[in-house]
């Protein structure tokens, strides 16, 4: 649910055009013989808001630490708004960085902590006055200034954060997990204002996750990351309904497999029958990814509807969870899940019965055998 | 409510009141026993007076206070006792902060490794480490041959102040670099990153994060080796080579050598009194920090 009212709104906002500004070309790093980033290349839009996602060691954080000048790439080129940075120190590099922990100075006041990155900057005491006030404003943190952030609660500590970032102008934001140490109410209303906050200021944003969600509601595109390569870069709406890989396609939203095969003449054959699928096919034995919401059921005795796929399969259970029913069904040697939105007087055949399962040939996903 | 359940009516557990007090209550007895009731007779001695031969006549008087307070050679003794504790734990803590630093941030086997190097020298007594520097230090040794061999004239080091202060600070290293780990623990390696993101250069993220992040460590290193400087005799006394006059070899000759007993009590009671205003300085230093 979360996922389709995020692509809406995604489709409502449309994404920024711009020229690129941060490129990471051929980008590398090992770790002793561990080469945990073979080779890596991708470019971010001015004013955009890119988010890494991946499982845990998959590289994510590794590049984010390389372009904040926190790692040194062993090899390649990072570069920002075409001026090569690859082996600037940390510290004249223009970045803000919020840390998954925060890392505020816990020796220094809020109105300290956001001052610093002024201080560094050796601005005039009377124009970082001005500029804190208006920093902690923007967070709705003017109040707390005085405060020591083991004063404040986590979600305070997080404005605060974002506000030490922001004041400086940096000219990439980059912010590692940021929302992973809030409870769930938090970290919806933060998701929310760390989006306002970047749109409004314009700024270059990498936004490093491992909650598909976040990446899919917070972010204009997607770089989906796993082993250190690059799985696919595109949209929110092109990662969920194009998925370049079967990883892709189970790690952002939930997916069925099937398996299959294309006979020489193209034709997809599930379970011996012919199934509809859009593009052309691969050759050979495939696997055939539906998402679970996209599936309908219905009982075998009625009509199969016309123009959709559908196999026949045995109800093997159903779980109510109000506004869904989830409902396995047993296909050939395999089991999928089927989501239907419940309705005040639509029941499920009895488990055990023999059911249809439909589903529409654009929802149909084929990826070669093997390509996991 | 009006139901309570019989259970409850009938013997209670012992409180978690009763049980702090039983487990406390054995070392709360060790220390009146073994420290409490001593200290009381140090300070009790230290206003009876001395007879000849090493006798303590049970009379109440002033006079060792007055001598001592009054006696140039003694306020003197307690400065130098003072002055040196204090460049004992200065050098102890230059040499030493690198050292916790790099021991704080490394990790795995390494620093398990490096955290047994250090420990290490408590291993062996301080008379053994004493008679190493000696070796060392002595007119010889390896380094007053190093400065000959470049054609300079070496300074005494052996047997005066210069090989107390090389000796005491290199055993009281270990010490300085376990209390300054000990008082790491806020410095979060994060914060400094995000230091350096904000723009601060390795030194400026040093004096404004990593430095005021430390003090705490700092304080409680340096508390501890200036008490143990203080009270240190061995080192002193070997190295010095009875020409080093510090308070705690004055109080080993007075009790030992002397016999004058009640005012080896009052140098110790006096040794207190420094303890007191270091533990003073030291928590004003702590409330001043947080």
């Amino acid at each position: 649910m979360m996922v389709e009212r995020a692509m809406a709104a995604e489709a409502a906002l449309g994404t920024p055009e711009g020229p690129d500004h941060l490129v990471l070309s051929e980008v590398g790093m090992t770790f002793g013989t561990l080469d945990v980033i073979p080779s890596l290349s991708l470019s971010v839009r001015r004013g955009e808001m890119v988010a890494f996602l991946g499982p845990s060691g998959c590289g994510k954080t590794t590049t984010l630490r390389m372009i904040a000048g926190l790692l040194d790439p062993t090899r390649g080129r990072i570069s920002v708004g075409g001026r090569d940075i690859t082996h600037l120190p940390v510290h004249d590099r223009d970045m803000g960085m919020v840390f998954q922990s925060y890392a505020l100075f816990p020796h220094m006041t809020v109105a300290q902590n956001v001052a610093f990155g002024l201080e560094m900057r050796r601005m005039a005491k009377v124009e970082i006055r001005a500029r804190v006030e208006r920093a902690l404003a923007m967070v709705q943190l003017g109040h707390l200034a005085g405060r020591k952030p083991k004063a404040l609660s986590g979600g305070q500590q997080q404005r605060v954060a974002l506000a030490r970032a922001l004041v400086v102008e940096p000219s990439i934001l980059l912010l590692d997990e940021p929302l992973s140490n809030l409870d769930a109410k938090l970290r919806d209303e933060m998701r929310v204002q760390i989006r306002s906050l970047q749109q409004q200021s314009g700024i270059t944003a990498v936004f490093v996750t491992h909650d598909q969600v976040e990446a899919l509601s917070m972010c204009d595109r997607i770089v989906v990351m796993r082993g250190g390569h690059v799985e696919q870069y595109g949209t929110p709406n092109e990662i969920y309904e194009r998925p370049a890989t079967p990883f892709v396609a189970s790690f952002v939203g939930r997916t069925n497999r099937l398996s299959g095969r294309v006979d020489p003449s193209g034709r997809l054959l599930i379970e011996g029958r012919p199934v509809a699928a859009e593009g052309r096919l691969p050759e050979g034995a495939v696997e055939v990814l539906v998402r679970p919401h996209r599936m309908s059921l219905r009982a075998a005795s009625e009509e199969p509807p016309a123009g959709l796929n559908s196999l026949p399969g045995v109800l093997t259970g159903a779980t109510f969870v109000g506004d869904l029913i989830q409902a396995t069904v047993r296909i050939g040697a395999g089991e999928i899940t089927v989501e239907q939105l419940t309705r005040r007087r639509s029941g499920l055949p009895e488990p055990g019965s023999a059911v249809t399962v439909a589903w529409e040939a654009g929802d149909t996903m084929v990826y070669p055998e093997g390509r996991a | 409510m009006t139901a309570v359940p019989a259970v409850s009516a009938g013997r209670r557990p012992m409180g978690g009141q009763q049980v702090a007090v039983a487990l406390l209550l054995p070392i709360a007895l060790i220390n009146v026993v073994g420290f409490m009731l001593p200290i009381f007779n140090l300070a009790r001695y230290s206003f009876n007076r001395a007879t000849v031969g090493g006798g303590i006549e049970n009379v109440l008087t002033l006079q060792n206070w007055t001598g001592l307070l009054g006696d140039p050679f003694y306020l003197q003794l307690i400065l130098n006792s003072v002055f040196v504790s204090l460049g004992v734990t200065l050098c102890a803590l230059i040499l030493s902060y690198p050292i916790a630093l790099y021991l704080h941030r490394a990790s795995g086997s390494w620093r398990t490794f490096l955290t047994v190097l250090v420990i290490s020298p408590l291993l062996t007594s301080a008379v053994v480490r004493t008679y190493g520097w000696i070796a060392i230090l002595a007119e010889e040794g390896p380094v007053v041959s190093a400065i000959r061999g470049m054609g300079l004239t070496p300074p005494p080091l052996m047997f005066n102040i210069n090989g107390v202060f090389i000796g005491l600070t290199e055993i009281l290293m270990p010490y300085m670099i376990l209390a300054l780990l000990a008082g790491f623990g806020r410095l979060d390696p994060r914060v400094e990153e995000a230091a350096r993101t904000l723009g601060a250069t390795p030194w400026q993220s040093f004096r404004r994060v990593i430095l005021p992040l430390t003090a705490p460590g700092i304080a409680l290193g340096c508390l501890l080796c200036f008490v143990l400087a203080v009270s240190s005799f061995i080192t002193p006394k070997l190295m010095g080579g009875g020409r080093v006059f510090l308070l705690a070899t004055e109080i080993y000759d007075q009790a030992i050598v002397t016999l004058n007993w009640p005012l080896a009590s009052t140098l110790s009671i006096l040794v207190l009194v420094i303890f007191g205003a270091a533990l003073v300085a030291y928590s004003a230093v702590l409330k001043r920090l947080d």
